[in-house]
């Protein structure tokens, strides 16, 4: 199971005159078997400390770890090679590709050049499909689907590979109240019983009773990282 | 297991097709004029012609004398050469109008510089003096003479014996006579031609034998028939409108078809680039994209040209006996299907580079 360690990881931007602070030096250790819930107003830098633990941005400042390796300063491929072999990714658009069946799309993930798949990969996403309540999609175009069977379909072609590490941004904000509740059982099942690091980023409070961990954000910054009792907020930064 | 979203791969698909129906159509009607410029050199059935000194081009008017024609045939590589008498005249069609005709006269027995092929009657039709041969294609506007005909041309009795198939010049109706004939058509003076034509003996050295030619014959202009059949195609394509014309707009076609098939694969990657970075961000390397993108292209690009080809013989095999100047030679599908794959695949690859430049970050906004 993957572990990751953030040493105070930076993140600047540039709009081409003025450079811009947008995560302020952050801590943190995420392990698996736990949801941690990532929270906080829009544009306090949630989708940035995501994209940094998944290996889709780079960091300006500071040194990550997974299992001890430092991954904070890899090149694009070898990103590539380690989103491809530890990570599974739900964005807040379910991102499947037109065209593509959706089995297809669950297959995608395990090898993105679209060799054969082998049997045992079409019988393991088809399970993954039933199992994420879309049992007989897996030949149906995706555009066929409801948002919210869409973002299940997306779940699904994240797990395909076994990933240690579960990435989502917003996977309920597109989805009716039903279908989110349905969607965040599902990640919990997941974090807790099958043991991985799940990061959920969401300013929805209906996700909230979800979490085992609560990691506030204001303004580029941590301002609350509560365990279990996160009702109880203590705050650590002000 | 290669994507692909229908809307826009039919667009593309279409674009392809259009492309090389149209291209390909407007290169067979430009091959096909070039072979109507040069159809009497090229069906000759010679090795070398000679004609008057200067000339580049059979159809010019100068005549060479006879006297020349024994220096030719005492020469060791010559198997036979024959004279040939082009000359103009009108054709008076069975309903009493003039329609105005080329005259080619070949000599008795061989008839060299001839039909080669015929839709009714044959060669020996044509031994006898009166005899002529018109063209298949030309029937409607000579005013249907039937076989038998009796008619004049330039005011001399002929009789259309056979009709030819394909004897189609740039310069218009080519009719066939016997040299005697055309000579009094064209009141052309006694012992003068308008080329001859030289076969060589077979196993002869062509060069070494076209070399003994110019030198026997200092005051003529000898070609090797290929070499004749260039230089008339270059005299007509350049002096004449309809040749520089069609060619220049055969151009302008062929850079209109690489700019559509680079843009419209351009932007049907582009059109991707979500997908792209959605490949990316869950772990697929560029060269996993690049493949992906390649082969889509070329499944498009291949199935266009299949149809786009198949229409092209659709329409070739209708107005390869038509009027419509068109043939395709062998080596064009080639090429045309090798350019345009590289241009539909650099469309693509320059469109991926673009999708690629972004943030595999972007897919979470
Ligand atoms: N590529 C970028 N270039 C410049 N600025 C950026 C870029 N990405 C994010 N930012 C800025 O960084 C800040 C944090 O953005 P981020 O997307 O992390 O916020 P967020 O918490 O995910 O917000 P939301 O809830 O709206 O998704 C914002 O002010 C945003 O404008
Ligand atoms: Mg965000």
């Amino acid at each position: 199971m993957a572990r990751l360690r953030l040493e105070n990881i930076a993140r600047d931007f540039s709009d081409g005159r003025q450079v811009r602070r947008v995560l302020f030096p952050t801590t943190l250790e995420l392990v698996p078997g736990q949801l941690t819930v990532l929270a906080g107003p829009s544009g306090s830098g949630k989708t940035t400390l995501l994209s940094i633990i998944g290996l889709v941005l780079r960091p300006s400042e500071g040194r990550m770890f997974l299992d001890e390796r430092e991954v904070s300063a890899l090149d694009d491929e070898q990103a590539a090679s380690l989103r491809l072999q530890r990570y599974g990714f739900v964005f807040q658009q379910p991102m499947l590709i037109e065209g593509l069946t959706v089995r297809e799309n669950v297959l995608l993930a395990l090898g993105v050049q679209g060799q054969r798949p082998q049997r045992e990969a079409v019988k393991k996403a088809d399970e993954l499909l039933t199992a994420l309540g879309l049992a007989g999609t897996a030949l149906v175009q995706p555009r066929m689907l409801s948002g919210g069977m869409k973002q299940r379909a997306s779940i699904a072609r994240a797990l395909i590979k076994d990933p240690a590490i579960l990435l989502c941004d917003e996977p309920t904000s597109a989805l009716d109240a039903e279908s989110g509740q349905v969607v965040m059982k599902i990640l919990k099942r997941i974090a807790i019983d099958e043991n991985r690091v799940v990061i959920v980023v969401s300013h929805d409070a209906r996700v909230f009773p979800y979490a085992d961990r609560l990691i506030k954000l204001e303004n580029g910054a941590v301002v609350s990282d509560t365990t279990e009792n996160y009702m109880a907020e203590t705050k650590i930064k002000q | 297991m290669v994507l692909h979203d229908r809307s826009s791969t039919a667009g593309a698909l279409l674009g392809v097709v259009a492309i090389v129906f149209l291209v390909g159509q407007q290169l067979s009607v430009l091959f096909g004029l070039l072979n109507f410029m040069s159809v009497l050199v090229d069906h000759s059935g010679a090795d070398a012609w000679v004609l008057s000194g200067n000339l580049r081009n059979v159809d010019a008017g100068n005549l060479i004398s006879g006297r020349y024609l024994d220096r030719v045939i005492g020469l060791r590589e010559v198997a036979w050469a024959e004279p040939i008498l082009i000359g103009n005249g009108l054709f008076r069609t069975p309903d009493g109008s003039f329609e105005s005709v080329r005259v080619v006269g070949m000599r008795r027995p061989r008839l060299v510089g001839g039909p080669w092929a015929f839709a009714q009657g044959n060669e020996r039709a044509l031994l006898d003096l009166e005899s002529v041969a018109v063209d298949r294609l030309d029937l409607e506007k000579l005013g249907q003479p039937l076989p038998g005909t009796l008619t004049e041309i330039g005011g001399r009795r002929v009789r259309v014996a056979a009709v030819t198939d394909g004897a189609r010049g740039f310069q218009g109706t080519l009719v066939f006579a016997s040299l005697d004939k055309v000579k009094d058509i064209a009141g052309t003076p006694p012992g003068r031609y308008s080329a001859i034509l030289v076969r060589f003996q077979p196993g002869a050295d062509a060069e070494a034998a076209l070399a003994r030619l110019r030198a026997v014959l200092p005051e003529c202009s000898v070609y090797s028939t290929a070499d004749l059949s260039r230089l008339t195609r270059r005299y007509y394509f350049t002096q004449t409108g309809i040749g520089g014309s069609f060619g220049f707009s055969t151009m302008i076609g062929v850079v209109i078809g690489v700019v559509i098939i680079s843009l419209t694969l351009y932007t049907s990657v582009l059109g991707r680039a979500r997908d792209f970075a959605v490949m990316r961000a869950i772990g697929g390397r560029r060269w996993d994209v690049t493949v992906v993108v390649v082969s889509q292209t070329l499944i498009i690009t291949v199935t266009g040209l299949f149809v786009g080809f198949l229409l092209l013989s659709v329409l070739l095999n209708a107005t390869g006996r038509s009027a419509i100047p068109s043939y395709f030679p062998s080596f064009v599908p080639p090429i045309l299907a090798i350019v345009t794959v590289a241009v539909s695949l650099s469309g693509s690859l320059i469109a991926l580079r673009e999708a690629l430049r972004a943030e595999p970050a972007a897919v979470f906004h």
